[in-house]
């Protein structure tokens, strides 16, 4: 243990810590978009109640990884919902700003978290002015929350605190809890007389108390319980459900007589109280709670034959293990009672201990990690997070087998023609054939494991149109659409900032003030709407205003003035509306922080086309104006079409290739030492891959050769291939660092017999010739 | 006493020894793909396994002349800072363990090739091998290639 993890209550912050900041940024999300949704609709308790609980599982996961600043916030932010949610205090606007802020501060002490940094940012401001707002407005009120008051009732005066002999770390979570306002209790559990298996009853207490709190200590231990001849047990318990429902909760595992449930009272079991008792203190340092931590790595043993049917028998009465259709605890249980019932068997196991400690550590920071994941009775969450390397190493396997699964027909279709009649032969391609369509099958849902929803990246945008709106002074909604559609992770990461700048746009200069829009006879409140859905291969986005629309006519002057077009140049609505994605242009009068310092719609459009997706324009004087935005599903799959040059394959990213040509020899003129073709009137600068990649020349040169035309913004070039294999959806691999950067090769991708095949860079090539003309 | 474990391979005459903990596995020679453009000590890319990996030529890094692929060609890929590459070899021989005193620095003038990729020379009774320095296999200095 170093000296951090003392600072943090022993919890070994690393492991933990990218589950925590997922979980909380995630509840932060949440809080976010909950306050604006309240600030809408007003009281909506069923949403208060889920700020609430958003506010508190962060408070509960900050707290166990020791980051004061955001346990302090969140607090604050707790009750000042509590009282909302009792109807203490209204919704005002002055309350949702604070909050607000607090998300904001939060999310930045998160960053800085990320970062490994200490927080240095303050939060007492925001803190006091949510203690104000609290006591402001209801002066008489008592600062204990509800929850306490209501459980101090239970405490009675026969109820003797049991010491659970807690050590340091789990005393310190204890009076972490205490602190931060958790309810603590004792519950004390009576097992019907002759009970078999008491530790199984213990472990499914346990699972069924995580489930609504977290579980600090059980006691006696689980050894004890199992070799003792003990009428019960108690948990040392953090949970802010009722008293009756961790009652009615545990009532309904088989052969618990009585549970009955005490406030544990704060400072015992505290570090100074720590084991008087000797036994308790010999036994050992950490006592291990968590079943479904400790058992999986640990030693199955097989246990007897003769005990297997006893443990079913003793286990089918139980309606709830057998029917219960929670996913999630389910198997874990199964997993416990194997062991303990190892443990039975084996009676005197040495080992034991030494596994149980060493575990000892890592699972204790789990438990408040989990409780607060997916405790406080939230929703289930039928979801896991996996690590996108492991996704993409998923991929690549599946990629495997596909081609392996080729060698395996091919071989199949050998010995076909070698023993034509055989069964075998027969039955071989027939598995081969099913083979394939599992593999199909495969390939698409491993495919489908990347697509996110949109959502996620919408998510963002009402904060940010809310927040502008006020800047500005006008009236706004963004009305979301479509967020179920998916799309690729590698797509979702990078949409973001493109589509915030078209909004900021949108609002900016799309949508009026309330003045000129009631002038305009329409109604103040303005619309930004983003929508997203499936076409074909493609996602469209659509980012669409009802405001004044496009001034044309000055966007088409200020062009002229800038020298960007002709000053008689026809163009449609439609060319004169793009104008606006040329570099430098800009045609706000002045320039707002919001937007318009003439870098933001080339910016936007350059972003996009790099993604290889279109943005388009659609405008309509007075009615409002529509961005749409088309983006391949993916960027780790693209269409290419494969040419061959001698022996060598390459493949052209089919979004950059116009047509191909077949092209006679003779019409290919040299133009000042570069070949050059003439197209409907126009030249066309050619290059030779075979020349350009330094390839050895072909034997027989025939007379016609192929022609790839490609484009990239208004350049075209033709590449001189030897043949057109056809088009293929190919998967982008990188080089890697020792050969990224190649000039023309963009990537490489393996083909279905397992060959690596290098993905041509259009863009450099047309550069390199564009140089090569000017010298 | 300090032990090296090596993997030893040869080129031409010459036995080599990469250290273990370097090696990732040792392959036969898939179909490579050339890379345009690319240094002329990288043959080209092989699919390992879908990840795309580059493959050097030790004989040309080496500036030995080039020889066709026998049954015993194979390659060797390492791991060096976390990046993945293949050496291309004429025969794996073995694996060993050496003294780490058996180990001596490189000859000044070191044996026809460039110093830079040599971290020393082991003597087992009367065979000598040269043990490479991985860290200036790929890129590393430049000057070799122009000369080359």
């Amino acid at each position: 243990m170093t000296e951090d993890d003392g600072k943090n209550q022993g919890v070994d912050l690393g492991e933990f810590l990218e589950f925590y900041l997922l979980d909380s940024q995630e509840q932060i999300e949440k809080l976010g978009a909950g306050l604006l949704q309240l600030e809408k609709e007003g009281g909506n308790i069923g949403l208060i109640n889920d700020l609430f609980r958003s506010a508190h599982s962060l408070k509960g996961a900050s707290g166990t990884m020791g980051f004061t600043p955001i346990v302090a916030m969140t607090h604050a932010a707790e009750d000042l919902l509590d009282r909302l949610r009792q109807g203490k205090i209204d919704v005002s606007l002055e309350m949702i700003d604070i909050l607000l802020a607090v998300t904001d501060r939060v999310k930045a002490m998160l960053a800085q978290v990320e970062q490994r940094l200490e927080i240095t940012l303050g939060y007492e401001d925001l803190v006091s002015s949510m203690k104000a707002l609290v006591s402001s407005q209801i002066p008489a009120a008592p600062v204990t929350p509800q929850l306490v008051t209501k459980n101090q009732k239970v405490v009675d005066n026969d109820f003797v605190p049991l010491n659970f002999s807690l050590d340091p770390s789990e005393s310190a979570k204890l009076n972490n809890a205490q602190i931060m306002g958790y309810s603590v209790y004792q519950v004390d559990v009576k097992l019907a007389p002759n009970t078999l298996m008491k530790a199984v009853r213990a472990v499914m207490a346990t699972q069924r108390l995580e489930r609504m709190g977290t579980v600090i200590k059980l006691f006696p231990s689980i050894e004890e319980l199992e070799t003792g001849n003990l009428e019960g047990f108690s948990f040392l318990v953090l949970c802010d459900e009722p008293v009756e429902e961790i009652k009615r909760e545990l009532l309904e595992i088989s052969e618990l007589s009585d549970v009955v449930a005490h406030l544990y009272p704060d400072g015992i079991g505290g570090g100074e109280e720590r084991a008087k008792d000797t036994k308790n203190a010999v036994e050992k340092p950490v006592l291990e709670l968590d079943p479904k931590l400790d058992l999986k790595p640990s030693p199955k043993p097989s246990p007897k034959p003769g005990l297997k049917p006893d443990l079913e028998s003793d286990l089918k009465p139980d309606p709830k293990l057998d029917l219960k259709s929670d996913l999630k605890s389910d198997p874990k249980l199964d997993l416990s009672l194997n062991v303990v019932t190892a443990e039975n068997t084996f009676k005197p196991v040495p080992t034991k201990k030494a596994v149980f400690e060493s575990k000892g550590a890592a699972s204790e920071s789990v438990i408040p990690t989990e409780g607060a994941a997916n405790g406080e009775g939230n929703t289930q969450v039928h979801t896991i997070r996996v690590d996108t390397a492991r996704m993409d190493n998923l991929i690549n396997l599946v990629g495997e087998m596909v081609i392996t699964r080729t060698r395996l027909v091919q071989i199949g279709l050998d010995l076909k023609t070698q023993y034509q009649t055989d069964n075998m032969v027969n039955s071989l391609n027939e598995a081969n054939v099913y083979l394939g369509r599992l593999m199909n099958d495969l390939q698409e849902s491993v495919m489908r494991l990347r697509m996110v929803a949109i959502g996620t990246v919408f998510s963002r945008f009402p904060r940010l149109v809310r927040d502008l709106a006020k800047k500005t002074g006008k009236e706004i909604e963004l009305v979301l659409k479509g967020e179920d559609t998916e799309l690729d992770k590698t797509v979702v990461e990078v949409i973001g900032d493109p589509l915030m700048h078209l909004i900021r746009n949108s609002v900016d200069h799309g949508i009026e003030s309330p003045k000129e829009r009631r002038a305009a006879g329409k109604t103040e409140l303005g619309t930004v709407t983003l929508d997203a859905y499936h076409e074909g291969n493609h996602i469209a986005i659509l980012i669409s205003d009802d405001g004044a629309g496009l001034p044309l006519e000055k966007i088409r002057n200020i062009a002229v003035s800038k020298g960007l077009i002709g000053e008689k140049e026809e163009l449609s609505e439609r060319d004169i509306a793009n104008l606006i994605f040329l570099p430098g242009f800009s045609t706000a009068d002045k320039v707002t922080d919001i937007s318009g310092r003439g870098v933001g719609m080339d910016v936007v459009k350059k972003a996009l086309n790099n993604l290889g997706g279109m943005v388009d324009i659609a405008t309509r004087q007075g009615q409002g104006t529509t961005f749409t935005i088309r983006l391949p599903l993916t960027l780790a799959i693209i269409q290419a079409l494969l040419v061959e040059v001698g022996e060598e394959i390459y493949a052209v990213p089919l979004s950059s290739v116009l047509e191909t040509l077949l092209v006679n020899r003779t019409d290919i003129k040299t133009v000042g030492g570069l070949p050059m073709v003439q197209l409907r009137g126009n030249t066309l600068p050619l290059i030779s891959l075979q020349e350009k990649f330094g390839l050895p020349a072909p034997e027989i040169v025939s007379n016609e050769v192929f022609v790839v035309v490609v484009g990239f913004g208004d350049k075209a070039l033709g590449l001189i291939v030897d043949e057109l294999r056809g088009q293929q959806e190919v998967v982008i691999k990188s080089l890697g660092d020792f050969l990224n950067n190649l000039p023309g090769i963009a990537g490489a991708t393996i083909l279905g017999d397992g060959k690596v095949t290098l993905i041509l860079d259009i863009g450099s090539l047309i550069q390199d010739v564009l140089v090569m003309r000017k010298n | 006493m300090a032990e090296d474990q090596l993997v030893t391979f040869s080129l031409g005459s010459e036995e080599f020894g990469v250290d273990i903990m370097r090696v990732q596995e040792i392959i036969r020679i898939p179909p490579i793909t050339r890379v345009p453009k690319a240094p002329i000590y990288v043959e080209g890319v092989i699919n390992l396994r879908g990840n795309v990996i580059p493959v050097v030529s030790l004989r040309t890094r080496f500036g030995m002349t080039r020889v066709e692929e026998t049954d015993l060609s194979r390659i060797v890929v390492l791991q060096v800072q976390n990046k993945v590459f293949g050496i291309r070899v004429d025969a794996v021989t073995e694996v060993l363990r050496i003294d780490s005193e058996a180990i001596e620095p490189p000859p000044p003038v070191a044996l026809g090739m460039d110093s830079q990729f040599i971290r020393g020379v082991g003597k087992i009774g009367e065979r000598l091998l040269i043990l490479l320095d991985l860290d200036h296999i790929m890129g590393g200095e430049t000057s070799h290639d122009v000369s080359a």
